[in-house]
């Protein structure tokens, strides 16, 4: 016993000596030829939503390498973990010089006004959010109530098929939020109208799991509203989602993902995903910092600027439902339908 | 080992190994643990804002842990703390915003009793009467009791009763007259560290220096005999529960008073959880609840300039606290490898002098 726990330590401190060792050589080998973002440095401070959130954090990532590739800029991740990390986060990107500082999240909202005016240089960039009263802060808002408004018109048009193995006739389709805030709303109450819009009896059952990060309950919840003969269901839930898919997934229903193209989650039953382009707004963002363009203020994200959309839906989406959801893109962009972003039920 | 020093040695290695096997891990998974530490430790103590920051994160779990060691102290597992703390949260923000022409030093205690008072009830009363009169065990109670209390708190933002004007699921900011000053600048450090200071002396004397901590003591270890020596178990029951809650929900005023100023969805991230670890690590002793809370403190906040500097996620520092409460739980381990250890020792020659300490 003796021989086995010396050799215990013993191996604890061989393996703490070849722990050291590759530490001296990290700092050297981060050099590179240097592109045109090579000074440029962008910290993201996701909220406490974490980077695998399948959803907005992960998306801004996204958004982030986009411009690292294109641009070589230095990048940095820190995920918060609670609303108190948000502010110094934000504050130690700031402090060690990062050119911009990404928020992701309203949540942030105070945390990034508060910073914001300690370091007036540095600029940020919040999403969700409108923060109007700060040079150096962009707010990129995303007007998601149109992506819901299509992907409710493809629901809607889709319960109304008849020769779909997944569509039972009864005329129901769900939606769950994950709590009840106007990005998640927004969604909603697109999806409600474009539902309405073209079939008109659907029923359209609502419900809040009250949770981004709680995939049970989704799956509950979303069990509950196929027991009440809902076929296609539309989570707006984070992580929350993940649970709604697999139940659409085991029951043979559609799902529709949120925010980025949820597909690979259940590749023959997501049919379609409502995109939220946070990606494509981080990498403008960047892209106009660097090159001195940074706007400040409000910036809308919608239909007409690529800021949302919806992923292309799957093979058991018939081509003339697609043309009928694509036919009312331009009454969209031309402001000829105006979906509301508030539910009816406020 | 004396029972003093084993008490000081165990939490020790537990958390060596902790820090090692975590590295372990990094290792396997392609990080350069030494960079990471030294980015831990940076980050944690690195700068004075940085370690404002550390002892400002323990201050919640230094009040909560300390309820915790009460209840352990008297034989109950107190588990609910996380709902006392949202409990004392929402009251001492509901107070903090909504008295706004009190001068400071009427509203700040309003605050704080006012949240002492709804945590205690909310963790003391109702569990500790249904466990001393119905016999419910408190384990399930102020689990579930926490349950209600965090929902309660959804409820009341998500355009409830104390969401603020406007779309976010946010309380509105308490007044100044409210707020615990901040004692560093652009850190999170207020005076409520002087309130977790207090709590510690108080909670020390309480414990080992009064008849009634005493009581609440032998309660702990002895039921039976404590009930035949003619104390009121029921009622120490309920004190030490209640107790437990008065610290989890001044834990969660200060907390609000202190360093949120309002009430988000998201203001707590577990305290209430990781102070029952916290006090596992102390031993229920008052005066370590205050090094093991700021080792906590300075892995969560040490655990976020490490994500900068050298792409560790954060979760490592759960792994490494999983490891911890691993350690400190299964103490029992250490006591037999030491015996084997000894044994083989004696029987061996000297000459292969490792040790593990």
């Amino acid at each position: 016993m003796k021989k086995r726990f010396s050799s215990l330590a013993l191996s604890a401190v061989v393996t703490l000596s070849a722990l050291a060792l590759p530490a001296v050589s990290a700092a050297a080998a981060q050099k590179h030829a240097a592109p045109i973002g090579a000074n440029f440095k962008v910290g993201l401070v996701t909220d406490t939503g974490g980077l695998n959130d399948h959803s907005f954090n992960h998306l801004a990532y996204v958004g982030v390498l986009d411009a690292h590739k294109k641009f070589g800029i230095k990048y940095s991740v820190v995920q918060s973990h609670q609303s108190s990390d948000y502010v110094p986060n934000l504050t130690t990107f700031a402090q060690e010089g990062y050119n911009m500082v990404i928020a992701v999240g309203y949540l942030m909202d105070s945390a990034v006004q508060q910073v914001s005016k300690e370091y007036p240089k540095t600029k940020f960039l919040i999403i969700d959010d409108a923060i109007t009263n700060r040079k150096n802060v962009m707010s990129a808002i995303f007007d998601t109530q149109q992506c819901g408004y299509l992907v409710g018109v493809m629901a809607g048009l889709m319960n109304q098929q008849k020769h779909i193995p997944q569509i039972n006739g009864k005329n129901v389709v769900g939606v769950i939020g994950g709590q009840d805030i106007p990005p998640v709303e927004s969604y909603m109450a697109g999806f409600e109208a474009g539902v309405k819009k073209v079939d008109p009896r659907a029923t359209v059952l609502q419900a809040f799991a009250n949770s981004f990060t709680d995939p049970g309950t989704g799956q509950q919840m979303a069990l509950a509203q196929i027991s009440q003969g809902a076929d296609i269901i539309f989570p707006v839930a984070g992580g929350t989602g993940t649970g709604v898919i697999n139940a659409a997934k085991q029951k043979n229903i559609f799902a529709i993902g949120v925010d980025a193209n949820q597909n690979y989650l259940a590749p023959s039953t997501v049919m379609t995903s409502a995109l939220k382009g946070v990606d494509v707004a981080t990498e403008i963002a960047i892209t106009d910092a660097l090159h001195n363009h940074f706007k400040s203020g409000v910036v809308h994200f919608n239909l007409a600027n690529k800021g949302v959309g919806f992923a292309p839906p799957i093979k058991a989406v018939p081509a003339s439902v697609l043309k009928k959801v694509d036919s009312f893109i331009p009454l969209l962009v031309k402001g000829k339908i105006n979906p509301p972003a508030l539910l009816s039920s406020h | 080992m004396s029972k003093r020093t084993q008490s000081l040695v165990l939490p020790l290695l537990a958390v060596i190994t902790g820090l090692i096997l975590g590295g372990i891990i990094m290792w396997v998974s392609g990080y350069k643990p030494i960079n990471a530490y030294v980015a831990l430790f940076q980050g944690a103590f690195g700068n004075s804002v940085f370690i404002a920051n550390t002892i400002a994160g323990a201050i919640p779990l230094i009040l909560t842990s300390l309820g915790i060691a009460i209840a352990f102290r008297t034989g109950l597992f107190n588990i609910g703390a996380e709902g006392q703390y949202w409990i004392g949260a929402m009251v001492g923000t509901w107070i903090g915003y909504n008295f706004p022409h009190l001068p400071w030093y009427i509203h700040i205690p309003f605050a704080l009793i006012g949240a002492m008072v709804a945590g205690g009830i909310w963790g003391g009363l109702i569990p500790g009467l249904a466990k001393a009169f119905v016999g419910a065990h408190e384990v399930i109670t102020t689990m579930m009791m926490s349950y209600i209390a965090i929902l309660i708190g959804h409820f009341m933002l998500e355009r409830g009763p104390m969401m603020a004007p406007g779309y976010n699921p946010q309380s509105p900011l308490v007044t100044m007259s409210a707020t615990l000053p901040t004692l560093v600048s652009n850190s999170n450090l207020s005076a409520g560290i002087f309130i977790a200071m207090v709590a510690i002396i108080v909670v020390y004397l309480l414990l080992f220096h009064t008849t009634f901590g005493y009581r609440l003591r032998t309660v702990g270890h002895n039921p039976m005999a404590a009930k035949y020596a003619g104390m009121n178990v029921p009622l120490f029951t309920i004190y030490s529960l209640g107790l437990s809650g008065v610290l989890a929900g001044l834990g969660g005023a200060v907390q609000i008073m202190g360093v949120d100023h309002q009430l988000t969805d998201t203001f707590s991230s577990g305290y209430g959880y990781t102070a029952i670890v916290v006090s596992l690590l102390a031993r229920n002793n008052p005066i370590a609840i205050f090094f093991a809370s700021v080792f906590f403190s300075a892995l969560s906040t040490g655990s976020q300039v490490m994500q900068i500097n050298s792409g560790v996620s954060p979760n490592m520092t759960d792994v490494i606290t999983g490891v911890i409460i691993f350690f400190v739980a299964t103490d029992k381990l250490y006591s037999y490898f030491r015996g084997k250890f000894r044994r083989s020792s004696k029987a061996q020659s000297e000459q292969k002098g490792v040790s593990v300490s």
